[in-house]
């Protein structure tokens, strides 16, 4: 798909900002903390109606107003020219699709896809496995409402263990809950396997586009606990075996909620072995892996909102990144300085104090 | 806004759905706007809150001892379908299908809002059980983790239990899938999920 008009009302540090886009690359430049990541993260809303920043929406209101607005006009591989308005306020968010009120997130997701590059990113690589998870989670409930629908069941029911667990309450308790815990879990690892080994190929291909290195990347997922079969029977009985333990620290102290992604380059955890210039091409991979994939399941080319990334990589990488955005997808990029004439044409907007101003095109 | 307006406004906006606004404009509806209305809801409201009751034996809206269903000899009362709330027992009257009576728990299993066993109507439930009267459980609880887990604590606790005769009690619980005269066209993936899950075989 592509962005064709972005107005954005009392969104953060914008008042008003009303903005077309001819082209396929559209380049915000100016110092920090003037609005390009506000546009970024406006623009990024629109898929999962969520920030890419902050869990909480009442941050994205500009200071002392009660509503916002994002209104975008996208042309659309699967809708044609469809109309996108979302307020937002003190209480919540409405969305209203072509004039018509979207009421249920299914029926939302995956319909409005981008991927965030950030220079943030690199955390996915070092940071906590809370991270990668939640990526994961995003990437695979981005295109498919089952699985949202299995994760949202199975944190319900861990909900429920665990505030069973904190009270101390009687094992007849414990154990119905268990039952729903231990099928959401079978089912949520299973999606999880299946959804890593569809990325795996594209993080692959990903990289080795990127990397100037002859060495491969490649992820896995990890479980941090794998009882028997992996079926709903067998984590039923897991969840029952550590009923004891998990009453002693208050809580469920294994299952699906632990797991991790292991990412390797070369055959080696990228988190203890990659070098810096490794780590930034694999976290780059991650990324496209995610883009290839919301194409491959939707059918709908997502638009790219890349946040200052572009700085920090070294011409060589700079450039092969580039190429492999590939010549089909719109990007929204932000920077400090103008990108290198050879990453192609851009619609160039300086942005300052809120406020945007299209540059006259070459 | 007088304090006795206000007062009334507080009182309504306790009850399930409203709201501050809402509650306002029901206080000045029945007060001021059709004040004509509103002795007979007080009188409905004195007359119900005297003899409405639940029903000591399943659950349901009763004005006497019993309920009309669980008075009904015409009905099985070895069999006995348990739903969360009155509204879920009315819409299973509405499909006619069903002659057994029937079982209130008023609510579910729900750690995280609070509830426990002790908070649901499961003791009287364990209490027919265990009296023989009951041969047959049919449990129409919601589609979700809490239903299921309620569903799962009956079980537990009542699968050893035997009618009177000594034969187990059979349980079972409906199914979930394709709303009917709907095709699978238009059922979201989460409808569409469930109802493969829960196939039957065929032939
Ligand atoms: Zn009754």
């Amino acid at each position: 798909m592509r962005l064709r008009r972005l107005t954005l009302q009392n969104f953060r540090n914008i008042a008003m900002a009303e903005l077309s886009f001819a082209g396929r690359q559209q380049f915000f430049v100016g110092p920090n903390g003037q609005g390009k990541t506000n546009l970024l993260e406006a623009v990024g809303f629109v898929t999962a109606l969520r920030s890419f920043r902050t869990a909480d929406t009442r941050l994205l209101l500009a200071q002392g107003q009660r509503e916002a607005a994002i209104a975008c006009d996208f042309e659309h591989e699967v809708q044609g020219a469809t109309k996108l308005v979302i307020r937002l306020h003190g209480e919540g968010k409405e969305v209203a699709c072509d004039g018509e009120r979207v009421t249920r997130l299914a029926d939302h997701l995956g319909r409005f896809p981008t991927v965030v590059f950030s220079s943030q990113d690199q955390q996915l690589i070092r940071g906590a496995p809370a991270l990668r998870r939640r990526w994961l989670d995003l990437t695979l409930a981005g295109t498919d409402p089952v699985y949202l629908h299995g994760l949202q069941n199975y944190h319900r029911a861990l909900a429920g263990r665990n505030q069973l667990l904190k009270r101390q309450a009687a094992t007849a308790e414990l154990a119905a809950f268990e039952q729903p815990l231990g099928a959401a879990a079978a089912a949520l690892v299973a999606a999880r396997r299946r959804g890593v080994a569809a990325l795996a190929p594209h993080v692959a291909a990903g990289y080795a586009q990127i990397s100037a290195g002859a060495e491969t990347a490649d992820i896995t997922y990890a479980e941090d606990s794998a009882p028997g079969d992996g079926d709903a029977a067998a984590w039923h009985a897991h969840f029952a075996r550590t009923r004891a333990r998990d009453l002693q620290f208050r809580g469920t102290m294994s299952g699906p909620h632990r797991d991790d992604i292991d990412l390797r380059v070369g055959a080696r955890a990228a988190r203890d072995f990659g070098s810096e210039g490794q780590q930034r091409s694999l976290v780059l991979a991650l990324r496209l892996a995610q883009v290839s994939h919301v194409r491959e399941c939707t059918g709908i080319e997502p638009v790219l909102l890349a946040d200052d990334v572009l700085g920090e990589l070294d011409p060589t990488r700079r450039r092969r990144f580039w190429a492999a955005l590939g010549e089909a997808r719109q990007v929204l990029a932000t920077g400090t300085e103008l990108p290198d004439a050879e990453l192609g044409a851009w619609d160039v907007f300086r942005v300052a104090g809120g406020g945007f101003a299209a540059e006259a095109g070459p | 806004m007088t304090p006795a307006f206000e007062k009334l406004q507080q009182a309504l906006k306790q009850l399930p759905g409203v709201g501050y606004r809402s509650a306002e404009r029901m206080a000045l509806h029945l007060l001021v706007e059709k004040p004509a209305q509103l002795p007979a809801l007080v009188a409905a409201l004195e007359s119900a809150a005297r003899t409405v009751r639940r029903c000591s034996r399943c659950g349901n809206l009763a004005e006497g001892e019993l309920c009309n269903l669980c008075e009904d000899a015409r009905r099985d009362g070895a069999v006995v379908c348990v739903v969360e709330h009155v509204p879920d027992l009315v819409a299973m009257e509405r499909s006619g299908a069903y002659r057994g009576v029937y079982h209130v728990l008023h609510g579910r299993l729900s750690p995280i809002q609070g509830v426990g066993p002790a908070d649901i109507n499961f003791a009287a439930l364990e209490a027919r059980v265990r009296s023989g009267e009951v041969r047959e459980l049919i449990l129409a609880l919601s589609n979700d983790v809490e239903g299921e887990a309620t569903c799962h604590f009956i079980t537990q606790h009542l699968a050893a239990e035997t009618a009177a005769g000594g034969a187990p009690i059979k349980v079972s619980r409906i199914g979930f899938g394709l709303p009917s005269g709907g095709g699978v066209l238009y059922a979201d993936a989460v409808t569409l999920k469930s109802a493969l899950d829960g196939r039957r075989d065929y032939v």
